[in-house]
């Protein structure tokens, strides 16, 4: 057995062992979903009590049509405005709508005990608009008028397809699934490569300061020692998503069909078999469309098979640069200024994916995926779109290229760093070591 | 037959030297002692013969060959500071190192379980190095680095953090190594341990080598016919006596009745004559030269008033 991969077989035993390894890959799914769902219930349950607004309508056209519902009470008082403003403080506030609000209206005031959210002014703004739209309306006389507007108000649903694909490759044009599945997937890569590109920072610091280095220097090639390290935790990282991918099949193809009703499910089958006319009654187009991209085990393998790659080869660029910054320092809080460069373009390519959410075929989208330092993140992100195969090969061909020489540049730096104690070593020095000779 | 041989070697950090031409040649199957002060350049040397750093003049011969990288299957390094993850459980770290050293799975596991055994360590086998203290974590090590049986071996300060005891258990197992074949390097500021076990020796002073060579003969040439002599009688008389040939060089009067009179005596030829002198003036109880221990030769030698 090579030491190469007697090093990567260390480091990821080491890893995987580990409580946290096994806690953490099991409960982040939970965690994501939790952090997804959680603000859905919070505003579901956490309206509060109801407001109660006491209603003072001087032109008596609206107060008897506002309607209250779980967050908003409206109570008609019969008091003039300074004496309810006085008497009445058990209340939210008290509205005031003039006598001619009909023709002038800014005649509308309301007098809060407490500051009002945009949010609630917003509702009743709405309402009172809405209401005085009806009585304008009224004013024309028109005959039969409630089933007119009944009949004239209307609600648009468009599913979109791709002029470039056949009509059974049209399932994963679900803009909603592609927005949320690029957030989510640039996210994953974020956090991955912060998170285990550090992990192999700081064990290298360790490493270095354990003196376990001289030990293994004497036997193992400084360059196989590094990237020992970096595959080790590579493997570490790539049986993570493997087990949340097996874990995400699962949820798509086993729990989310006997979740949802028989009908969402048959029209999914019907769009996914090319029907791109299936439409299932009372069912939004865009949601049938998300549940047969979820539900898709195709779509799914190829999203974490980029996903895979992507990751694998963002963190080996990223992870070997962490590793030169690791051996140039002696402990965690030196490491601070130096991995300044190296966690920018992380950073950066986050914002970056965030526009290009927006814009998945915008220039800036493209050259951004393609450009190594950026693309795992940014090309993450516009995978749901559906883009060119050649774009997503020639991004992995750049990265994994970019990352063979920033490999042949961090061990220099390391082969270097490793054996140099004390002083923290500036950028300069840096550049001094790389053409280091040995 | 030598070894190893280290010929010419320079090594410059920026700032300052390292190493200034350094050159020495280890016996095979010798137990040769690196000595020096603290920032001589010792480890810089070790460093450089395990192939960990390079020279930036001269070269290291390994047997009759430039030495080469596969050859660091043949040296065990047991460095200063202790070099092992503090997470992993001993048996585990221990079989880890035996294999990136070339020994299989098997062969390292049943070596591994005799050396445990020798030591009485077995039960430490599952627990983690955080969990032992320096000495123990230091015995692991030991055994790490004998594990592959090299023919080389480099103890970069081996008696630190030992009590006595244990230190004496690690003696005899140098010892041993080399009685089985193994050539031993060991750099060391404990000179009663050069005296007991190194035949050879190099001192390291200011990136220099300044002293070279077998311990017995070092002792002896730097003794400088320095004697001392236990008598009983009259001291006046024996001064007297002794006056004509050799130098009295302190005297020190004794609680149990014999005094002490140290001499320096012109040449060996002339040692004769001062036992008949001196046998002459008082009851002369016993006489012997005045051998050097290394601790007062290394001062000497890194003053410069050897």
């Amino acid at each position: 057995m090579s030491n190469i991969s007697l090093i990567i077989g260390r480091e990821f035993n080491e890893r995987v062992r580990k409580k946290s390894f096994i806690i953490t890959t099991l409960l982040m799914p939970v965690l994501m979903i939790a952090l997804m769902v959680a603000p859905a219930l919070i505003m579901e349950y956490s309206h509060g009590e109801q407001k109660r607004i006491a209603v003072i309508d001087r032109s008596g056209l609206v107060a008897g049509a506002l309607e209250s519902d779980e967050t908003i009470r409206f109570e008609t008082v019969d008091l003039d405005v300074e004496a309810a403003r006085d008497s009445l403080k058990e209340y939210f506030g008290v509205l005031h709508i003039g006598a001619g609000i009909l023709d002038d209206p800014a005649d509308l005031r309301l007098y809060a005990n407490a500051s009002t959210s945009l949010m609630l002014e917003g509702k009743i703004t709405s309402q009172i608009e809405h209401i005085l739209e009806t009585e304008k309306l009224k004013r024309y006389e028109i005959e039969d008028l409630p089933r007119i507007m009944e009949e004239v108000k209307t609600t648009v649903k468009m599913r979109t397809f791709r002029n470039d694909k056949e009509e059974d490759e049209q399932n994963n044009s679900s803009p909603v699934v592609a927005t949320a599945l690029g957030y989510i997937l640039g996210f994953m890569l974020y956090m991955f490569l912060l998170l285990y590109g550090s992990i192999v920072m700081q064990s290298v610091i360790e490493e270095k300061n354990n003196r376990v280095l001289e030990v293994m220097v004497s036997s193992v090639r400084p360059f196989d020692l590094m990237m020992g390290k970096i595959l080790g935790v590579a493997c570490v990282a790539v049986l993570q998503i493997l087990i949340w991918s097996v874990l995400i099949c699962l949820v798509g193809a086993v729990v989310l069909p006997q979740l949802m009703p028989a009908d969402v499910l048959a029209g999914a089958e019907a769009v996914r078999q090319g029907a791109a006319a299936a439409t299932v009654e009372g069912v939004d187009p865009q949601l049938l469309q998300a549940v047969a991209a979820m539900t898709d085990l195709g779509y799914i393998l190829k999203i974490f098979g980029c996903l895979v790659l992507f990751i694998f080869g963002g963190f080996l660029l990223y992870s070997a640069m962490f590793a030169a910054v690791g051996s140039a320092v002696d402990n965690v809080q030196d490491a601070q200024q130096l991995q300044t460069p190296v966690t920018l373009p992380i950073i950066l390519a986050l914002f970056m994916m965030l526009a290009v959410i927006n814009d998945p075929n915008s220039p800036v989208a493209f050259w951004f995926s393609i450009i190594p330092l950026t693309s795992p993140i940014v090309m993450m992100a516009r995978i749901p779109y559906d883009i060119p195969m050649w774009e997503i090969g020639l991004s992995l061909v750049i990265l994994y290229a970019s990352f063979a020489a920033m490999v042949w540049v961090a061990a220099k730096i390391y082969r270097v760093g490793i054996f140099m104690y004390g002083k923290k070593p500036s950028f300069k020095e840096l550049w001094k070591w790389m053409r280091y000779r040995y | 037959m030598n070894i190893l041989t280290v010929e010419h070697v320079s090594k410059h950090y920026a700032g300052h030297t390292a190493l200034d031409d350094v050159s020495l040649a280890v016996p095979k199957g010798s137990v040769y002692g690196l000595l020096g002060p603290n920032g001589a350049g010792k480890t810089t040397l070790i460093r450089i013969i395990n192939r960990i750093t390079a020279p930036d003049a001269g070269g290291v011969r390994f047997g009759d060959r430039e030495l080469r990288p596969e050859d660091v299957y043949r040296i065990g390094y047991l460095p200063e500071e202790r070099g092992l993850y503090k997470k992993m459980k001993v048996g585990e770290q221990a079989l880890f190192f035996a294999r990136l050293k070339g020994l299989s799975r098997r062969e390292a596991t049943q070596r591994l379980k005799h050396w445990f055994e020798k030591f009485g360590i077995q039960e430490w086998w599952n627990k983690k190095v955080e969990e032992l203290s320096k000495g123990m974590a230091q015995k692991v090590q030991f055994i790490v680095t004998v594990l592959h049986e090299p023919e080389l071996l480099i103890f970069d300060e081996p008696f630190s953090g030992f009590d006595p005891i244990n230190a004496n258990l690690l003696k005899e197992e140098i010892l041993a190594l080399r009685d089985k074949g193994a050539t031993i390097i060991f750099s060391t500021h404990n000179m009663s341990s050069v005296e007991e076990i190194c035949d050879h020796i190099t001192l390291i002073n200011r990136s220099k080598n300044i002293l070279s060579g077998n311990v017995d003969e070092i002792r002896r040439c730097h003794g400088a016919n320095i004697f001392e002599l236990d008598y009983r009688g009259d001291e006046a008389a024996l001064r007297a006596r002794l006056a004509a040939c050799c130098e009295v060089m302190e005297s020190t009067p004794s609680v149990t009745g014999y005094h002490t009179l140290k001499l320096h005596v012109g040449s060996d030829a002339e040692v004769r004559g001062v036992i008949a002198a001196a046998n002459e003036a008082v009851e002369l109880r016993s006489f012997r030269e005045v051998i050097p221990s290394m601790n007062d030769i290394f001062i000497r030698a890194v003053n410069g008033t050897l």
